[in-house]
């Protein structure tokens, strides 16, 4: 079982750098520059499919969250633990990636407007899910803390990603209704592709991050049951 | 905005945050199987006294 699991986790790993590769030739060499910003635009083919891997991570802590608490499964909690650990990875790349480009874009790295606040929120929820499992009296206690967390986390992405229409503001819109100057082609299809290719990042990453969860879940019990054994 | 510098900074953050968390993933998961291993290896020699 572990040998397949293995396996998959190679098969998606060689998936994720050929796609990766087509993605960068088509952010670089194919993508047209866009008029008005220039090669600092190209960074939107970066942050924005690293702010969508964001959402989906929380729709997977969610899952897990809401599996775990319905029932107490460790499967659950090693897709919750997964999914918040890379989702404040890639919660952390859209902090850092977003500045990169507001500071030429808008003239200041920061602001504190609806979008950026609410992702900030959710940064420090999905941290304290990880502290809360870090400083927790038992991994039982910290799982349920975390799942209660997770699901907290999950009410905050909606607002994330209406915060421009609910309260107006700087950011771009990329899509959704409120949007008015439609892709060039070259620039839909790097954009999907690097979509694509972060979907893959992120499914690599969290098959890897279960695998240790499980792997730690089982060597806690067999430690465990040789402590007690002497 | 003559200079790309920062255009630089801003990739090199994300493939070096993602490379770094990947290698150290692999490398807990690696260091976490060989304990596993170990553990495993000794409890079946404890329940097969027996065998060499």
């Amino acid at each position: 079982m572990r040998r397949h699991y293995d396996l998959f986790i190679s098969i998606l790993f060689a998936v994720t750098v050929v796609a990766m590769s087509i993605a960068l030739y088509l952010i670089f060499l194919n993508a047209p520059e866009e008029k008005v910003m220039g090669a600092v635009q190209k960074i939107f083919y970066f942050h924005v499919p690293i702010a969508a891997v964001t959402f989906l991570s929380v729709f997977f802590l969610l899952a897990g969250a809401m599996g775990y608490l319905w029932t107490r499964r460790a499967g659950w909690d090693y897709l919750s633990i997964a999914s918040a650990e890379v989702g404040l990875l890639f919660c952390t790349l859209v902090l850092i990636t977003g500045p990169i480009w507001a500071k030429p874009a808008w003239g200041v790295w920061w602001t504190w407007e609806a979008k950026l606040t609410t992702t900030l929120i959710l940064w420090l929820l999905l941290a304290g899910i990880l502290l809360s499992r870090a400083y927790a009296s038992s991994p039982e206690q910290g799982a349920r803390v975390a799942s209660v967390l997770g699901v907290v986390a999950a009410l905050d992405v909606p607002i994330v990603y209406k915060a421009v229409d609910w309260w107006r503001g700087q950011h771009p819109i990329v899509f959704g209704a409120g949007k008015t100057n439609p892709l060039a082609p070259g620039m839909l299809s790097a954009l999907l592709t690097s979509m694509l290719v972060f979907a893959l990042l992120y499914a690599l990453l969290v098959a890897v991050r279960m695998r240790l969860a499980a792997a730690e879940d089982r060597l806690g019990a067999l430690e465990d049951a040789a402590w007690r054994s002497q | 905005m003559k200079s790309y510098d920062f255009l630089f900074w801003g990739y090199l953050v994300v493939w070096a945050g993602l490379a770094v968390y990947f290698v150290a993933l692999m490398r807990r998961v690696a260091n976490v199987t060989r304990r596993l291993d170990t553990l495993e290896a000794r409890a079946k020699a404890k329940t097969s006294p027996g065998t060499t």
